[in-house]
C-alpha cells in the first residue's frame, strides 16, 4: 500500500483525464483545473496527518526485511513533499487562466499531477530502486511537460535535449546502484548505511559514486552537467519553469542527499572536497552566465543553477547546521524562484515577449505584479529581511564553523554578483514605456496573482519570524543524519 | 563457473557503446538505442550480481528490479521517440546536429 497522500494523488492522476473528457464536452474546460488543484490540497491535507506522527524524529516504514522494496518516511520526506505539494498547488491554482486557451489542458493537469507524485514518491521512498522508479515518474512527466506546445518548435528541441540528457543520466545512475547493490546485496537505505558503515573507499565504491553522482548531477543540474536546463526551463510553460527551477532539480538534491549520507558515509570527508569544488564552479558559473542574458526566463532558468550551488554548500559541509542551511534554502528557493517564474508568467501573458529589452515600462502598467516580482527577486539576491537571506546565512554559518570559510565567502562574493542581473530586472521594470504597444496592457489577472501574492507572503513572513520553519528543518536534518545509526 | 569480472567487463562495454553512440551520431532514432543499451548494460549487471551474491542462490529482488526498469525504459523511448516525431516535422530531418537553435 501506498501513503495515503501518494494514494490520493494517484487517484487523481487515473481520474483526470476522463474527468477533463467529460468537462471538455460540456465545454468546461477550465473546471479540471480545479479538479486538479483540489486533488493536490486533499493530498496536502492527508500530509499533515504524517506530519504529526514524524515530527519527534519517529520514522513511518512499511519494510519488513532489508530485502523488501517499499517506504520509509521520516521528517525530511515530509518537509520536501510538503514543499512539492504546496508548490503544485500554487502552480495549479495559476495554471487555470495561463493554460486556458492551450489545448488538451486535461492532459497537463494529469502530467502535472503525475510529475508531483513522482517527486513526493522520491521523498517516500525506503529504498534506492523504489526512488528509481518515482524518479522515472517524475522525469517521464517532466519530458512531456516540457515539449507540451508541440506546435512551437523551441519546445520540441528543449525537450529532446532534456530527454537525451537526462535518460542518459538515469541510465548511469541504475548502472551506479548496480554496483552498490553488487557490494552489499541491499538497496534499502538503512542496511546500505549499516553494511557500509566501516567500508572506507575502494575501487567499486568509488565507481558507483561517480555514477550516482553524474545520474542525480544531471537532474540537479550541476555544473558541468547543467547545459539542458536553460533550453528546457525557458521552453517550457511557465508553470512548469516553476515547478521544474522552483522543486524538480530540488529532487536530485534531496536524493543525492539521501543516497551520500546514508550509502556514502564513510568516506565523508574525500566527497565533501568534491562537492565544495562543484558548488563553488555551479555558483560562479550560473551568476555569470546569467549577466549575459537578455531572455527573462534563460535569465531566472540560469539563476536556478547558481541557487543550486548555494544548496550544494551545505551538503558539502555536511554538519547539521550545514544540512539545516540546505533544506531551508530549498523551501526558500521554492517560494522566491517560483515567485519570480510566475510574475514572468504573468508579464509574458500581458506583453506577448520574453525579451527583457521589450518590457521595458511594463511595470508601469502592471504596478502589483511588478512589486511581488522585485520582493522575489530581492529576496533571491539574499537581502535582509526576506527569507533568502536566512538560509544563506545559515550556510554561511556552518560553512565557517566547518573551516571552510572560502566556501562561506564564495557564496557572499556570488550573492554580490547576483545582484547585479537582478536589479537590473527591476530597473527594466521601472523605466518609463518604451512601445505603443506597452501602453495598452493590464494588471495581471486576479486568479493568477492570487497564488503570486500567497507565496509573496510567504517570503516576507519567513524572512521575518523564520523561526519555526528553521526548527522543521533542522528537525528534517537530524532525521537525515540519524539514518546510519 | 565463468568468473565474475568477465561479466561485468562485458557490462561496462556495453555501456560504453552506448555512450559513444550517444556522443559520435547523429540520427536521433540512434540516440534513443544508445540510451537503451546503456540500461540495459546495467540491466545486465543486477542479473550478474543476482546470481553471485550467495552461491546457488539467485536473489529475486534484482530480478523484479530489471522487469520495472525494463518497463520503465520502455515508457522513455516511447515519449522519446514521439519527441522525434514532432521534431522531425518541424525540422524535416532526423539530424540531431541541426536543432541547434538554442544555445544551451
Amino acid at each position: 500500500m501506498f501513503p495515503l497522500p501518494l494514494e490520493i494523488l494517484f487517484i487523481f492522476v487515473v481520474t483526470t483525464p476522463f474527468v477533463g473528457w467529460l468537462l471538455a464536452k460540456k465545454n468546461r474546460q477550465s473546471l479540471c483545473g480545479i479538479y486538479a488543484a483540489s486533488g493536490l490540497l486533499i493530498s496536502g491535507i492527508a500530509l499533515y496527518g504524517l506530519f504529526s506522527q514524524v515530527l519527534d524524529g519517529n520514522v513511518v516504514s512499511d519494510q519488513q526485511t532489508s530485502f523488501a522494496a517499499g517506504f520509509r518516511i521520516d521528517m525530511l520526506g515530509v518537509f520536501m513533499a510538503t514543499i512539492f505539494i504546496g508548490l503544485g498547488l500554487l502552480v495549479a491554482v495559476y495554471s487555470i487562466k495561463y493554460m486556458e486557451n492551450d489545448t488538451g489542458t486535461m492532459l497537463f493537469y494529469t502530467l502535472l499531477t503525475a510529475m508531483i507524485g513522482g517527486m513526493v514518491g522520491v521523498a517516500f521512498a525506503g529504498d534506492l530502486f523504489t526512488l528509481y522508479v518515482f524518479w522515472e515518474l517524475m522525469s517521464i512527466s517532466s519530458y512531456v511537460l516540457v515539449a507540451f506546445r508541440k506546435t512551437e518548435w523551441e519546445p520540441i528541441e528543449a525537450g529532446m535535449k532534456y530527454l537525451i540528457m537526462s535518460a542518459a543520466g538515469s541510465a548511469t545512475l541504475f548502472l551506479g546502484m548496480s554496483f552498490l547493490y553488487g557490494i552489499t546485496g541491499t538497496l534499502n537505505f538503512q542496511s546500505l548505511a549499516s553494511a557500509l558503515a566501516t567500508a572506507g573507499q575502494n575501487a567499486w565504491l568509488s565507481m558507483s559514486f561517480l555514477l550516482i553522482l553524474i545520474g542525480f548531477g544531471v537532474k540537479a543540474s550541476i555544473v558541468p552537467l547543467h547545459t539542458w536546463l536553460p533550453d528546457a526551463h525557458s521552453a517550457a510553460p511557465t508553470p512548469i519553469s516553476a515547478m521544474l527551477s522552483g522543486v524538480v532539480i530540488e529532487t536530485g538534491l534531496y536524493a543525492l542527499a539521501r543516497t551520500f549520507f546514508s550509502a556514502f558515509a564513510s568516506f565523508q570527508v574525500q566527497w565533501s572536497l568534491v562537492l565544495a569544488v562543484l558548488s563553488i564552479v555551479t555558483m560562479t558559473l550560473g551568476n555569470i552566465t546569467a549577466l549575459l542574458q537578455k531572455d527573462i526566463k534563460r535569465l531566472l532558468a540560469y539563476s536556478s543553477i547558481a541557487q543550486v550551488g548555494y544548496m550544494l554548500v551545505g551538503l558539502a559541509v555536511g554538519t547539521q547546521l550545514g544540512l539545516t542551511g540546505t533544506t531551508l534554502h530549498i523551501l526558500n528557493h521554492a517560494l522566491m524562484k517560483g515567485t519570480a517564474f510566475l510574475c514572468a508568467g504573468a508579464i509574458i501573458y500581458r506583453t506577448g515577449t520574453r525579451q527583457l529589452d521589450d518590457m521595458a515600462g511594463a511595470g508601469r502598467k502592471m504596478p502589483l505584479t511588478a512589486i511581488l516580482f522585485g520582493i522575489s527577486l530581492f529576496a533571491l539576491t539574499g537581502m535582509p529581511p526576506l527569507n533568502g537571506f536566512v538560509s544563506e546565512l545559515t550556510l554561511f554559518t556552518s560553512a565557517v564553523e566547518a573551516n571552510m570559510a572560502w566556501l562561506g565567502i564564495a557564496i557572499i562574493l556570488n550573492s554580490i554578483l547576483s545582484a547585479a542581473y537582478y536589479l537590473q530586472v527591476i530597473r527594466v521594470l521601472a523605466k518609463p514605456a518604451s512601445s505603443e504597444k506597452l501602453e495598452k496592457i493590464k494588471e495581471t489577472p486576479i486568479i493568477m496573482l492570487l497564488p503570486i501574492c500567497i507565496m509573496a507572503i510567504l517570503i516576507i513572513l519567513l524572512g521575518i519570524y523564520p523561526d519555526p520553519v528553521l526548527d522543521l528543518a533542522r528537525r528534517a536534518a537530524q532525521s537525515l543524519l540519524s539514518m546510519g545509526g | 563457473m565463468i568468473p565474475l569480472s568477465y561479466y561485468l567487463t562485458f557490462a561496462f562495454t556495453l555501456f560504453i557503446i552506448g555512450f559513444y553512440c550517444l556522443v559520435t551520431k547523429r540520427n536521433m532514432i540512434r540516440l534513443i538505442l544508445g540510451i537503451e543499451l546503456m540500461v540495459n548494460a546495467a540491466n545486465f549487471s543486477f542479473i550478474v550480481f543476482s546470481s553471485y551474491w550467495h552461491a546457488g542462490f539467485i536473489d529475486p529482488l534484482a530480478h523484479s528490479f530489471v522487469i520495472i526498469s525494463t518497463a520503465l525504459v520502455g515508457s522513455v523511448t516511447a515519449v522519446a521517440l514521439t519527441i522525434v516525431v514532432y521534431a522531425y516535422r518541424h525540422y524535416g530531418t532526423l539530424d540531431v546536429r541541426k536543432l541547434k537553435r538554442l544555445r544551451g
